[in-house]
């Protein structure tokens, strides 16, 4: 049996027929992993130990008769996301040995599924990247093409759903990193509402502004992954208590006088003309499903990614600082505490990763802070009256999920200023806390996928998950090869 | 003579009683072995968030109702970065803009004086962990036990000219904290914590001295002797012509003198901004009304109550409210013999004077409240004679046995048996021609030696009125 | 950025770079703060009451402590001594 393009529904099906065991197809995606991730390096660590030990418990909860949604479906996980006994890196030399002691309550609600592990999945550095390429053990390749980016950070995610190295993935986003790797590598993924997930658990990069969600082959599929891990923590106090029921409730209803808005700064010249043409074919192809265009603005866009670095990178500094080398991690020498602690961060950051901690603390320091980090959350509050603005008018948003389809390895990486302006189509929404979707819209002339993002209002997932769906139901991905 | 004049702040920071930890439902008491009360969050494991205690956030509010502040309706907490081996997160939680309480007042008496103290903030933030130093291997232990217990800060204006109006405002904050029952003020252990800013000026400056913070001060008597100890030292700096730096010193108990603490590289930047992980909260008026009403009755309030009602003098009740924990045994011990006069009376009385022999303290004693009321009905009741309070209460306070237990043990109940006392009345009679023939010839006093010659034989196993009923009818003849 | 300013936040970072290193941190840094300092044209205000995030008072944790982490679990990533952390010895 292949199941490299299955989607989680259909496995469900599978495993609850009986077709197939969960022993087994933990195997079949173990020995994909085995035969054909040294091409595309998405994983850090395999777990095939831990991935039968799950199956069989799984198996068990199936044969009762009694499995959830989740139950027996192979599953990677980002490699920022703390696993009890299973080493967590952050892609990071930092973090190289480390193993938490607890587990992440996202995981720790796919264990209550009976779930199963395949394994930790490449991302950049603590999240910080849109490539994959500052990952120190896994710098993860588009398995569309091998020479290109998968986007990132959660670029082993992407890469290991898309290459049929599991069924979905969890991934993390903060300025994109679940959708512009969703984009870059063709498949769907959900950045949910800021607070509908728990970030207990999640190495914090940008806490205002990360959120955990689903990468996937459907809308559908986030759906059901989001269903099982959406919820109040008592354990995250940014986690809301939003009540939901299904966030599949609206698939399949007709789209017909749905108000989508096309903000028109997200279609300049900033993006290539193929993006912007396959995104504005997907708008008309939901005219004809008898959807309304909206044309609206957000004016701000154009100090978003300064607003997004700044908040993100003063957060990034703060929450990175307890790297010391003494609870945990890569230890430093020294004879002294400040050589140390020095020592240890310098040989377990990478460039990148410096490079925020420095623009973070730059935009907290006395006599920067206004002018910069104060002004930052201007930004915010003005760029989430803007989307407010919009959505008095408008169901959903539709926008490029990135300037450009994936880019060749080497092409950016070392012009800062250039891989952060990468990133203006997404960070607005993490910066307004707002639902968002990628889904695939096209592909340009060498055949690399095109993504769209559909946005929604606050706590509105069911409504991105419908409009993402309804495309999704008339288009024909085209899977890669490897 | 210096025509210099000491102006002073205060910072004092105090542990929260809480059961659990501010930001981690780990146990806030205070001690235990090494790392024993962590967990992820509060020893800064990646991926863990804070949640705030809402104890926590009711006894700062009870801290800022009875220091006269202004509670803010908005509040928020902030992240404080610096990097400390005592500190897992790198950074504190702590207050910036937003601390919870504002703008304050203090009464105290220093110096016979009446005066008022400005309260300029109070903010609720975690405290760091502990760390020991080991010679041998050129190394530091950090424990974090301590990291993550609740602490709130009151910052006051420089509003203090002397020690001794410190050494009252921070008594008087003890024993307002004790009452509000949020912190047990114990300074040798550190739950109650105190920095001093102090500087010198002339008298008639406008402009204040530059200032400097004393630290490790572990009891009023250090704040005392730290802030003579600055007032001389500055003077003299000031006097030779030179400049006082502004620098963070700690005080030595051993020295009595206080030295500058290497000055650390980094040039103080904390970076304070918003936690990320900490929604701001916002009161509403019958929130905070109803804090108000749960806050436990202050000593001014008791004061008031003990004169009223009790009859009880006022200097006598402020000596009753001015410990807590000798107030608090007083309201015990009329709970179960309502007697407060009587009871007030035997506190300030032979119960003080025990306490201030040092033959018992309030931490360690062995009889409950519910004894020395028994003790005093007793007496009241004359079931003892009262001469033998002091012998029943001095075994009490040894052994710890009931008053009742102390009367079977030494033969000291009140017998009453007019024979006995008839017979030793008869001999004193006899033995004392003269002092008799005096009382007989008008001379009243003598009946007080008759009376004390009786007691004495006696033992006290019979009442003064039986003494005296029988006494005043023999003597008569 | 000059030199100094980027000694400066190196120091306040923890972090160390060579004379090469610090040359190039030097010129990404100062292309960074160039971008970010187009916001500085953007007349606005920040008001932290408006962002209306807060929590209510009566939603924060009740007070009830729960068992610790076993100290061997949460030191599995360390070497302590005593069930401490072990650091190089702090100055006074």
């Amino acid at each position: 049996m292949d199941l490299k393009n299955i989607t989680v529904k259909e496995l469900r099906s599978k495993l609850d027929a009986k077709e197939i065991g969960a022993r087994e197809a933990a195997a079949l995606f173990l020995d994909e992993i085995k035969k054909n991730d040294d091409k595309v390096l998405s994983y850090i660590t395999v777990t095939g130990d831990e991935a039968m030990k799950t199956a069989d418990a799984a198996q068990k909860r199936i044969d009762a008769g009694d499995p959830a949604p989740l139950t027996g479906i192979p599953l990677a996980l980002k490699d920022n996301l703390c696993t009890d006994g299973i080493r967590t890196t952050c892609s990071s030399r930092m973090l190289g040995d480390f193993v938490p002691p607890y587990s992440a309550t996202a995981v720790e609600k796919l264990a209550a599924q009976d779930y199963v592990i395949l394994g930790k999945v490449s991302m950049d550095e603590f999240a910080m990247g849109g490539s994959t390429q500052t990952s120190a053990f896994a710098k993860t390749k588009n398995p569309y093409d091998t020479e290109r980016v998968p986007g990132g950070s959660s670029g082993g995610s992407a890469a290991a759903v898309a290459a049929g190295f599991c069924a979905a993935a969890l991934g993390s986003d903060t300025g994109g990193s679940i959708r512009q790797p969703a984009s870059f590598c063709g498949v769907t993924g959900l950045k949910p509402t800021y607070g509908r997930v728990s970030r207990y658990g999640l190495v914090a990069f940008a806490s205002s502004l990360d959120q955990i969600g689903p990468i996937a082959r459907t809308a559908e599929d986030c759906g059901i992954i989001l269903n099982a891990i959406a919820g109040h923590d008592p354990k995250d106090a940014t986690s809301k208590d939003v009540p939901f029921t299904d966030f599949n409730e609206k698939l399949g209803q007709s789209i017909s006088g749905m108000r989508i808005a096309i903000p028109k700064e997200f279609y300049g010249d900033a993006v290539d003309e193929e993006v912007r043409t396959a995104v504005m074919n997907a708008a008309h192809e939901y005219e004809k499903m008898g959807a309304e265009l909206v044309d609206c603005s957000i004016s701000t866009l154009k100090y978003a990614v300064q607003a997004y670095y700044l908040i993100s990178s003063a957060e990034a500094a703060s929450n990175l600082s307890r790297y010391d080398g003494i609870k945990y991690g890569l230890r430093g020498e020294g004879h002294s505490f400040d050589e140390m602690i020095r020592d240890s961060r310098n040989r377990g950051f990478g460039a990148e990763v410096k490079r925020r901690i420095l623009l973070g603390n730059y935009a907290l320091s006395s006599g920067y802070y206004d002018a910069y980090y104060r002004k930052a959350l201007a930004l915010k509050q003005q760029i989430i009256s803007e989307y407010n603005a919009v959505f008095e008018n408008a169901d959903v948003i539709l926008t490029p999920t990135a300037p450009s389809v994936a880019y060749k390895i080497g092409v950016q990486d070392n012009d800062p200023v250039k891989m952060y302006t990468a990133d203006i189509c997404t960070v607005t929404v993490n910066i307004a806390g707002l639902p968002a979707i990628n889904t695939t819209c096209g592909y340009d002339r060498d055949g690399m996928p095109i993504g769209m993002s559909i946005v929604g209002r606050r706590f509105d997932e069911s409504t991105i998950i419908q409009t993402a769906d309804a495309f999704e139901k008339t288009f024909s991905p085209v899977r890669c090869t490897l | 003579m210096s025509n210099l004049y000491p102006t002073i702040g205060l910072e004092i920071h105090a542990e929260l009683l809480t059961k659990s930890k501010v930001f981690c439902t780990c146990s806030a008491e205070f001690g235990g072995e090494p790392n024993s009360r962590c967990c992820p969050v509060c020893s800064g494991m990646p991926g863990t968030l804070p949640v705030l205690n809402h104890t926590a956030v009711e006894y700062i509010i009870r801290a800022g109702y009875v220091t006269n502040c202004e509670i803010s309706r908005f509040t928020k907490w902030d992240r404080k970065n610096y990097f400390y081996p005592d500190l897992p997160k790198a950074y504190q939680i702590s207050q910036m803009p937003r601390p919870v309480c504002l703008n304050g007042w203090v009464d105290i008496v220093a110096n016979g004086q009446e005066k008022r103290i400005r309260v300029n903030r109070i903010h609720l933030e975690e405290d760091a962990g502990k760390l020991v130093h080991d010679e041998a291997t050129r190394s530091s232990l950090a424990d974090y036990n301590r990291c993550g217990i609740p602490l709130i800060e009151m910052v006051t204006e420089p509003d203090f000219h002397s020690a001794e109006e410190v050494i009252a405002y921070v008594e008087k904050i003890k024993l307002l904290y004790k009452y509000a029952g949020i912190c047990d003020c114990k300074m040798e252990q550190g739950s109650l914590r105190c920095d001093v800013n102090i500087s010198l000026a002339p008298k008639d400056s406008k402009e204040l001295g530059t200032r400097a913070e004393l630290k490790n001060l572990n009891s009023t008597k250090a704040i005392a002797r730290a802030i003579e100890y600055e007032i001389y030292r500055q003077t003299e700096i000031i006097e030779s012509g030179q400049k006082v730096l502004q620098e963070t010193r700690r005080f030595s108990d051993s020295t009595g003198e206080t030295t500058a603490l290497r000055s650390k590289e980094d040039a103080h930047d904390y970076r304070y901004f918003p936690d990320p992980d900490i929604p701001p909260i916002i009161f509403t008026e019958e929130e905070l009304a109803e804090i108000k009403a749960k806050l436990p009755e202050m000593p001014e309030q008791r004061k008031a109550r003990y004169m009223s009602e009790y009859g009880i003098a006022e200097t006598d009740a402020d000596n009753i409210i001015n410990d807590k924990d000798i107030c608090d045994f007083f309201e015990d011990a009329i709970k179960v013999y309502n007697k407060p006069k009587a009871v007030a009376n035997f506190i300030l009385g032979e119960f003080m004077r025990r306490i201030n022999l040092g033959e018992m303290s309030m931490d360690s004693l062995k009889f409950t409240a519910k004894d020395l009321a028994r003790l005093i009905e007793l007496g009241d009741t004359d079931k003892i004679n009262k001469n033998n309070y002091k012998t029943i209460f001095v075994e009490m306070i040894g052994t710890g046995k009931t008053p009742d237990e102390v009367c079977d043990e030494l033969d000291l109940w009140v017998k009453d048996d007019t024979s006995a006392v008839e017979a030793v009345i008869d001999k004193l009679i006899a033995d004392n021609p003269k002092p008799v023939e005096q009382y007989r010839a008008g001379e009243q006093k003598v009946f007080g030696f008759f009376m004390g010659q009786a007691n004495k034989a006696l033992k006290g196993q019979a009442t003064p009125n039986t003494i005296k009923a029988i006494l005043e009818q023999k003597l008569k003849g | 950025m000059d030199i100094a300013t980027l000694d400066h936040i190196c120091r306040l970072s923890k972090l160390n770079f060579t004379e090469e290193e610090q040359q190039k941190a030097l010129a990404e840094m100062s292309d960074i703060i160039a971008l970010m300092d187009t916001i500085k044209e953007y007349d606005i205000t920040y008001d932290d009451t408006k962002d209306h995030n807060e929590i209510r008072y009566a939603d924060l944790r009740e007070d009830i402590p729960a068992p610790s982490f076993p100290t061997e679990k949460l030191q599995q990533n360390t070497s302590p001594r005593d069930n401490c952390y072990v650091v190089p010895k702090m100055m006074e």
